[in-house]
């Protein structure tokens, strides 16, 4: 940003000293030919009157040859300039030759002037010498000074620009650090913002539209995370509200005779409550309560096998290595047990086995059952979906189990994938990233 | 048998929950599974039964209109040895240990198994009755052995290195009745009494079976064991100094 208001600065002075350049030309051709035009008229009327031009003294003198250089700088304009204005005075000349000199100070010629004179036309830089010819009477020859603007111009416009860019670059600068420091700090602030987390507020810096700005990012942060708050509140009063009439339930079934009726009662009361976990989890998802922790995940993985293999479930587990890593136990608890459920529910037993390498862990669940036709393979992680056609009716429960394993798995980094086996049965996999 | 007691000595029970729905058919319950119920709403009146009577024990739902669950159960702690069993509808473990802080013996989460509940009341009453000091909540707090720490909480074993080795049910239950009996002797149906009834789940499965696992996890050489050791003709003991952090 910098580099394209000084570029911009610079520029628009190029432009300003591109026209100052034309003028100066203009002028510098102005008195350079009028007094010359009026100085060689007055001469040659003189001489015509019988004065004769003295022949070595002063600006203007006579020699028999052109002292100008053919080699040198001419001025074709200046030369047509004084052609046209001598005509029509009247006056008839032959050639006319024009050459610029450099003036310096050690000019032998500067002695005879006068000291201001002499001064002024160092500091123009050069001289223009103009020789016209008088057929028959030799060369009239007029020195006439002659600004050297084009060096001492670009020495200004540089100057110039240094300046400008002193005094509106730097302060330019300063504004912008002011704009992006905050800015900036805002956006690490917006990228890193965890909903729910408590977080230090971005401090207000900055002019006062920015200011405005950060506060308003500030409060929306804290509408977010109230809102957050008030939505777990809900849930806890969801929660509250389905688990007490299911408690009432729970209590009141105690006074069923029938034992296998009274059994299978406690059971959908079980697996009602077990449903409205898995809601409340899923819900809460974003804003765990449990910290994270280092765990062996080969242990945890085991745990979890086992207790399904205390309610005489099939399920094995190929032994592993033990497998440090950092997450949240009870949470990935929940999503093993949840995918061991779903294999034992559709394939009735479940294979578990852990797969390591250097960048991740894979947690695979291979059941046996009919697998997933592979078009629906993407939308069994959807919330409430169940495949009713291929998969067993009876079992009941809704699809909810999938699909918080994935947001947990997710949530830690990893994904769940499904893929139905060549030989028949369903993968399920976790995959978590290592390290 | 506690029906076979005489009438001045069945156990009077004080249940406090705010909710009729499931306050009076537990009553109902417990009072045909032979107990004296007194049952309140709020804890303003629960505090006045407390004064009036004699009460065995309080069954304590945590959330409650007014004054909570917890902030009674902290009240009667103050005040008595009364044991206390928390209901809750809450599932997430820290509310879970932070009502065990306030000093509870026992909880049982919403909804629960009043046969459970029964029994729980009845271990505690046992208990109780032996004299035994009251024995803190089987959930709280944690236990340091030869270089592991047993979670409650969190049922899990974290060793040296701090890193958390989940248990399963039955590894956590039989490695907890071990650890809060170091250097007693208990025999498998010792054990298998200690073990269960903690969850619904079956433990139809060997205590050997367990104590092998538990071993592999956490001895150095499974095959020559140090610290769960096998007493000959009686059980198992745990072979460890444990401090209760």
């Amino acid at each position: 940003m910098a580099l394209l208001i000084a570029i911009a600065l610079f520029v628009a002075q190029a432009i300003n000293f591109a026209m100052l350049l034309q003028d100066r030309r203009a002028a510098r051709y102005e008195t350079a030919t009028g007094p010359a035009v009026a100085r060689l008229v007055d001469a040659i009327e003189r001489a015509n009157a019988g004065h004769p031009i003295e022949r070595t003294r002063g600006r203007l003198h006579q020699e028999d040859v052109s002292p100008v250089n053919p080699a040198g700088e001419h001025r074709p304009d200046v030369e047509q300039g004084l052609r046209t204005e001598l005509a029509e005075a009247g006056l008839k000349v032959g050639k006319i030759e024009t050459e610029v000199r450099d003036l310096h100070r050690g000019d032998p010629r500067l002695r005879r002037w006068n000291p201001a004179a002499a001064d002024r036309a160092v500091r123009m830089g050069g001289e223009l010498i103009i020789a016209v010819e008088q057929p028959g009477h030799g060369w009239l020859v007029l020195s006439a000074p002659w600004p050297r603007a084009e060096a001492y111009l670009i020495w200004r416009l540089l100057s110039q620009t240094l300046i400008l860019y002193g005094i509106v670059l730097l302060p330019v600068l300063w504004i912008g650090r002011r704009l992006s420091q905050p800015l900036r700090s805002l956006a690490v602030a917006a990228r890193n913002f965890v909903p729910g987390e408590v977080d230090v507020p971005v401090e207000e810096r900055g002019p006062q539209d920015l200011r405005d700005v950060i506060a308003a990012f500030n409060a929306l942060r804290l509408r977010v995370t109230a809102m957050l708050d008030e939505k777990d509140r809900m849930l806890g009063a969801i929660g509250h509200d389905l688990r007490t009439p299911l408690a009432a339930l729970r209590v009141r079934i105690e006074s069923v005779e029938d034992e296998t009726d009274r059994a299978r009662m406690a059971e959908t009361i079980d697996e009602m409550n077990h449903t409205l976990d898995d809601i409340l989890s899923l819900a809460r998802l974003g804003r765990p309560s449990e910290p994270l922790t280092e765990v062996d995940l080969a242990a945890l993985v085991d745990a979890v096998v086992e207790d399904f293999r205390d309610l005489d479930n099939d399920v094995t587990f190929e032994e592993a290595e033990r497998l440090k890593m950092r997450l949240r136990p009870s949470l990935m608890r929940r999503a093993v047990r949840n995918l061991i459920e779903n294999a034992i529910k559709y394939g009735k037993s479940a294979e578990v086995r852990i797969v390591a390498d250097a960048h991740a862990v894979s947690i695979v669940v291979a059941d046996q059952g009919p697998g997933i036709p592979p078009e629906q393979l993407g939308n069994v992680f959807e919330a409430f979906t169940r495949l009713e056609t291929s998969r067993n009716k009876d079992t009941g429960g809704i699809g909810l189990g999938l699909a918080l394993a994935r947001a947990i798995v997710r949530n830690a980094g990893g994904d769940v994938t499904l893929a139905n086996r060549p030989g028949g049965g369903l993968d399920a996999t976790i995959t978590l990233p290592r390290g | 048998m506690l029906n076979a007691e005489p009438m001045g000595e069945t156990p009077h029970l004080l249940l406090v929950d705010d909710e009729r729905s499931i306050r009076e058919p537990l009553a109902q319950y417990l009072t045909k599974q032979g107990f004296r119920v007194t049952q309140t709403g709020d804890a303003e009146a629960a505090r006045t039964r407390l004064t009036a009577y004699a009460i065995d024990l309080v069954i304590l739902d945590i959330m409650m209109p007014g004054e909570d669950g917890l902030s009674l159960c902290r009240h009667i702690r103050e005040t008595s040895e009364t044991p206390v069993i928390l209901l809750t509808a809450r599932s997430e473990e820290t509310d879970r240990i932070v009502g065990l802080e306030m000093g509870a013996d026992d909880y049982v989460v919403k909804p629960f198994s009043p046969r459970e509940l029964a029994t729980r009341v009845k271990v505690i009453l046992r208990r109780a009755a032996a004299g035994g000091a009251r024995q803190h909540a089987p959930d709280s707090g944690s236990f340091a052995f030869a270089g592991w720490v047993l979670k409650s909480g969190e049922r899990a074993l974290v060793d040296r290195e701090g890193v958390s080795v989940p248990l399963s049910t039955g590894e956590y239950n039989l490695l907890h009745a071990l650890v809060t009996r170091p250097r007693q002797v208990l025999t498998r149906d010792q054990l298998l009494d200690l073990t269960q009834g903690r969850e619904a789940a079956a433990f139809d499965r060997a205590i050997d079976n367990q104590v092998s696992r538990l071993r592999r996890k956490i001895e150095s050489d499974p095959k020559t064991p140090e610290l769960i050791k096998t007493v000959w003709g009686g059980g198992y003991t745990l072979a460890a100094e444990v401090t209760r952090l």
